[in-house]
């Protein structure tokens, strides 16, 4: 790829991070790169605070009976918190509001968003949600974060404001999804041919049209929740003549698509860093774009493999049934892509290909998992078992979240500048997938015994599995917690300063310096090569 | 084949069990092939000494595209038919099907019979009968899961929905709530009791209970619950404090609770104590010391115990004889050891209410360290606690009661523990050293 | 380069603004794009209620029927051309920012503005006589209580649309008018009455699915 960057007029030193200081600068930038730091920090603090939720409940759940949790209500608000905070305010911003933000622009040679105000204001919307959220916890929801009628029209918890900030939340996701998919079209640098994009960036478009389609659905449904609540108007309150089922419906037509959101940029992290580290092109490049517009297309029409057993009729069942394994097979030839990427490759370990190893693992037990679940006459038994939960936390923690430790560890020195202790941060890679492992494989058998989800307590017998469960999410946790620390530490005091290409990627962003100026490119880069021209064409095959 | 799913309760069990093995080994296969390739791959062409080597610019191969493209979905195919086939003997219930109603309410489940039998918390079937259960909630969604069957639907207010088995086995069945309703969502479990065909006809012809109860005025049925519940174990009726208080004269009275905030006995709390007895324990008494009737007794029982309560006004000496209880459910587990571990740790056996399992000192003596241990009585002579101690003090409680105890432990366990119980009890007790 | 220059409207009148990433050209491309998708995803926040609408009147299809009689026919009637020649006022403005005629563009405007207020004051006398007979939120008459299915979904569907009324004659203000009192507009130049404009259309294509599905069929 022959980009033409030079580096900044004069001083070398200037760059992004540092040409303007002060936190109103920084606070009121349209800069894409600074507001994808606004994001980090805002979803880290949730992603800390729905961990801490995760660990109280756990410590709960490690044996049978009461122990630090006195009434099952504290218990149910944890798990609807968890779940909230978890999805609504880390994940689903997630990759796409930070390191989509950050590449973005970089990857296709923009200088920064189509909208860069809107960027801003995405940013203040999900604040605005954020807090509404927090007002709502002084009086905190117990529904669960699927806040089913006639449960969440009826109880007494803050409903009505926790669904209203999730609808801001919403506006958010929109208005993000909305922004890429403009800057995907039309600020492509010359030469960036659609067939020429990196596949990151093919999975940050799907995943915004999943974002700009769904997201509506789910606001409006919980529009009308609220006015359910307020005005006593009869949508799904049977008591009112309405219909529970239908909000469950109009729920999981934008939470199926969701979990796409989630986890499609985390897709798109792991095309990225295989190649580099096997230093061959990505395998089926044609088939691996194919199959994530597949999957954002196809994931709208699944949604009801939620509700095998919630009183659907037996034809939907089997439709949404046969539906969902049409899902599942692009997922599988992406994973099939990736491991071929590495024959013949020339493979390093760094922090990142390490991740992106692990995800290959973990998304094997995730998708499989999931065909347990498509599968009908099983899904009766395993639906709202431990089951499911291990299941979604494979796909969630072991996808998208594994997914953006992956992608904060690979483009760190590119945002920072800086090269973090490789030590560290293998150690804590770890800690953290041998406890995550530990903490969910016990819940896989927990849901075959039939041991149901959202329990506050539970029967005996299931007590030493959950004592391992219990054990493995503390080093879940404690592996988490280091390996992000280890990043903090090194973006603030770090001294290693990271070459402008460390890993001597072909793609665009890498090509600029570390860290980038602040309109990214000097001169708007001319491109004529894909962006995973590695290794010797016409090498001869041993 | 794998037995992953537990015991098969229901005649079509097999055939759910049969796709999940099917999709267990294949995931399984798949899973390690996939990870075995990757490390296999990174393994034979990893960097030696961080030294990059040459590598050929392959960009892809329609074939293996192709391959791995068909052959995961002819494997789907068959998998989705395997779930299909068994979904579809989960939803045809047969024409001669007995029929059951359901109704899910927060939080219990409540069961009726065509002859107007009704029962909570219990669902009592014959065995090698098709069985379907007509179902709703009252308030909002719940669902109804038998594991042991492997049948499972969501019941939802306004609406009926249905599930049925054929049950191939007798015994006692777990069966949980499975759809998040709140508060007591964990709590809302039922027993399945499967019996042989005859024992069943006469189960379902016994109206005695129930014409007895329902011509009871509410005191009178409170009087019967008082003893068939056995509240008789912890609370006189003479002023005597027991593991609880007295309900002598007690409605109406106002005192103190454990946290030092005041208290009155009325209606509500009098209900709140039989349904979460932690929530306002009067001062002096044990904190942990009732266990909760949540889903055990019906509105119209709280209220009878309720009326019961205020006729025990001093103007009458009542005396109310004990009733032999009901049997304890089947012990679940394989060893000796597991049956004693579940029977003690079953709350309807009391035995955790008063004694623990970590040496603190509760209503009754730990458990912790109890067998062998030399104890003296409260008439100051020693005894050693063996098997023959222990079946006594089961049987027997208030014959030899250890020094700095009070004699409280209720006298409840004949008729209801059987000496292999007792043996089970005992080995699990060996155990907590 | 400070954020103000993001987007620098200190161009002389009829220039498009310099926005320091993108050329004219493409800024007109992504502002169209922009604007197509947000209506996409009002059109889908929309279609959530119609659907429930749809579903609500399989399951109490008397009850709408019935209901549908109380609600003032006229009242939809006129409301519906209004919004129709508000929204050919609204083509007009796009035609003649395009000639350069600004003061047409905010005479134009200036009408869809005004019909927009109409709109919303017949929508209010509505409102007000339903309330007066209590079947309105907050005031519900025990006398309609059986019409609640109906009427809660009218109120959602009405109530939001009028807020996307609202919406619309702010943008046509604020982006249309105010900068056309400047000239601002021209031939090379005209993207916020476009785009002010297609709003205004899509509020007032949902309105047309609104009125028979709501007064008519019922």
């Amino acid at each position: 790829m022959s980009a033409h960057t030079e580096t900044a007029h004069g001083n070398e030193e200037l760059n992004y991070l540092n040409w303007k200081t002060g936190i109103w600068s920084w606070l009121s930038s349209t800069d894409h790169k600074r507001i994808c730091f606004l994001y980090l920090f805002a979803i880290m603090i949730f992603f800390i605070g729905g961990g801490i939720a995760a660990l109280i409940m756990r410590t709960e759940l490690a044996f049978s009976g009461a122990q630090i949790i006195k009434d099952p209500h504290t218990y149910n608000v944890l798990f609807t918190m968890h779940g909230v905070f978890m999805i609504f305010l880390f994940v689903v911003p997630g990759i796409p509001a930070t390191l989509g933000n950050f590449l973005i622009p970089l990857m296709i040679g923009a200088k920064d968003v189509a909208f860069p105000r809107l960027n801003l204001f995405s940013f203040y919307v999900y604040v605005i949600g954020a807090l509404i959220g927090g007002y709502a916890m002084l009086n905190p929801v117990d529904t669960g974060w699927t806040f089913y009628a006639p449960y969440s029209t009826t109880t007494d918890t803050s409903v009505s404001l926790m669904v209203f900030a999730a609808f801001i939340l919403g506006f958010s996701s929109i208005l993000t999804g909305l922004n890429f998919i403009v800057t995907i079209h039309q600020l492509r640098a010359p030469g960036m041919t659609w067939m020429r994009l990196p596949v990151f960036i093919w999975a940050s478009y799907a995943t915004a049209v999943i974002q700009t389609v769904a997201t509506p659905v789910v606001g409006m449904t919980l529009l009308l929740v609220i006015a359910e609540r307020m005005f006593g108007a009869g949508i799904f309150d049977p008591s009112k003549g309405g219909d529970p089922v239908l909000m469950e419906h109009l729920f999981w037509f934008y939470s199926h698509p969701v979990v796409y959101i989630m986890v499609l940029p985390a897709f798109g992290v792991v095309g990225e860093i295989i190649p580099v580290f096997s230093r061959k092109p990505l395998f089926g490049y044609k088939m691996v774009v194919i199959s994530s517009m597949a999957i954002a297309a196809v994931g709208f029409i699944v949604w009801a493999h939620h509700m095998f057993v919630a009183g659907i009729s037996d034809f939907s069942a089997k439709f949404f049934s046969i539906i969902t394994f049409l899902v599942a097979i692009p997922t599988a030839i992406k994973v099939f892509n990736w491991v071929s990427t590495m024959y013949k490759g020339s493979i390093s370990f760094k922090t990142p290909m390490l991740y992106a190893m692990a995800f290959v693992f973990l998304f094997m037990v995730a998708g499989t998992t999931g065909i347990y679940l498509a599968m009908l006459g099983v899904d009766v038994y395993y639906h709202d078992t431990y089951f499911v939960v291990a299941h979604f936390h494979y796909t969630i923690q072991g996808g998208a979240v594994i997914g953006l430790i992956a992608a904060l560890h690979f483009w760190f020195p590119k945002m920072t500048g800086k090269m973090y202790n490789e030590t560290a941060s293998k150690a804590a890679f770890a800690i953290l997938f041998f406890g995550f492992n530990l903490t969910f494989i016990p819940q896989f058998i927990l849901g075959m015994d039939g041991m149901p989800r959202r329990y506050y307590d539970y029967p005996a017998q299931y007590q030493t599995l959950h004592t391992i469960s219990t054990i493995g999410a503390y080093l879940n946790g404690f592996g988490y917690t280091f390996a992000l620390i280890n990043l903090l530490w090194t973006a603030k005091f770090g001294k290693v300063k990271a070459p402008r290409n460390p890993y001597n990627s072909v793609s665009l962003e890498w090509q600029t310096q570390s860290p980038p100026v602040h309109e990214n490119f000097t001169e708007i880069p001319v491109v004529d090569q894909d962006p995973y021209h590695y290794g010797t064409p016409n090498h001869k095959h041993a | 084949m794998l037995g992953l799913l537990g015991e098969q309760g229901s005649e079509f069990a097999h055939k759910v069990d049969f796709a999940n093995d099917v999709v267990t080994i294949i995931s399984v296969i798949c899973t390690v092939a996939i990870v075995g390739a990757m490390l296999y791959f990174a393994v034979i062409y990893r960097q030696r000494d961080g030294k990059d080597h040459e590598t050929p610019m392959i960009e892809g191969n329609n074939t293996l595209e192709v391959i791995w493209t068909v052959f995961p979905t002819l494997v789907c195919i068959w998998v989705a038919w395997l779930g299909y086939d068994a979904f579809v003997d989960l939803r045809s219930p047969p024409a001669d099907a007995m029929e059951i109603n359901v109704t899910g309410r927060k939080w219990a489940w409540d069961f009726q019979y065509k002859n107007g039998k009704k029962t909570t918390s219990e669902l009592v079937v014959p065995v090698d009968q098709p069985v379907k259960l007509i179902m709703t909630s009252k308030d909002v969604l719940h669902s109804f899961f038998v594991p042991v069957m492997r049948t499972k639907m969501d019941v939802i207010p306004g609406r009926y929905t249905y599930e049925w088995f054929k049950p191939i086995k007798t015994g006692d069945f777990q069966v949980f709530c499975t759809e998040y309703c709140g508060n007591e969502h964990s709590k809302m479990l039922a027993r399945l009791k499967v019996l042989p065909k005859a024992e069943f006809e006469r189960w379902l012809a016994d109206d005695s209970e129930e014409r007895k109860l329902a011509a009871l005025k509410p005191s009178d049925l409170g009087k019967e619950l008082y003893a068939g519940k056995q509240c008789i174990s912890c609370h006189s009726l003479d002023g005597t404090p027991r593991v609880g208080p007295s309900w002598l004269k007690a409605f109406g009275k106002e005192g103190e609770l454990a946290d030092g905030t005041k208290y009155k006995m009325d209606e509500n709390y009098i209900r709140e104590s039989i349904l979460n007895p932690q929530a306002k324990t009067v001062k002096g008494y044990p904190a942990m010391g009732m266990p909760s009737y949540q889903g055990q007794l019906s509105d119209d029982e709280i209220t009878g115990i309720v009326e019961f309560i205020k006729t025990l006004d001093g103007s009458q000496k009542v005396e109310v004889e004990a009733v032999a209880p009901k049997k304890s459910a089947a012990a679940a587990g394989a060893t000796p050891v597991e049956r004693g571990k579940a029977l003690v740790h079953d709350t309807g056996n009391l035995c955790i209410t008063c004694h623990s399992l970590d040496g603190s000192k509760l209503v009754g003596p730990s458990f912790k360290g109890l067998w062998g241990r030399k104890e003296k009585l409260s008439d100051g002579s020693e005894v050693v606690v063996d098997a023959a101690y222990i079946k006594e003090s089961i049987w027997k409680p208030a014959a030899k009661i250890v020094e700095g105890y009070g004699p409280v432990m209720p006298a409840m366990y004949e008729g209801k523990l059987t000496d292999e119980n007792l043996n089970d009890i005992i080995e699990y007790l060996k155990t907590l050293q | 380069m400070s954020n103000a220059a993001i987007v620098d409207h200190n161009v002389p009148p009829g220039e498009p603004p310099i926005i320091h990433h993108m050329d004219s050209h493409t800024a007109y491309g992504a502002a169209k794009l922009g604007m197509w998708l947000f209506l996409a995803t009002e059109v889908l926040l929309f279609a959530v209620m119609f659907c429930s609408f749809a579903i609500m009147r399989y399951y109490h299809l008397a009850e709408f029927h019935d209901a549908s009689h109380h609600l003032n026919l006229w009242a939809g009637a006129l409301n519906t051309a209004i919004l129709l020649f508000s929204s050919y006022t609204a083509a007009v403005a796009v035609t003649k920012a395009q000639q350069g005629d600004n003061a047409a563009v905010v005479k134009n405007f200036g009408i869809s503005v005004f019909c927009g207020f109409l709109f919303l004051i017949v929508k209010t006398y509505e409102y007000t006589g339903k309330a007066h007979h209590g079947m309105f939120p907050f005031v519900w008459n025990s006398n309609f209580y059986e019409y609640k299915n109906f009427l809660g979904i009218y109120y959602c569907m009405t109530g939001l649309h009028a807020l996307h009324v609202i919406i619309g004659m702010i943008v046509m203000t604020i982006y249309g008018i105010i900068p056309a009192t400047k000239n601002r507009f021209s031939g090379k130049y005209y993207t916020p009455v476009e785009l002010g404009a297609l709003y205004w259309h899509l509020v007032d294509l949902i309105w047309i699915y609104l009125f028979p599905l709501l007064y008519l069929v019922g």
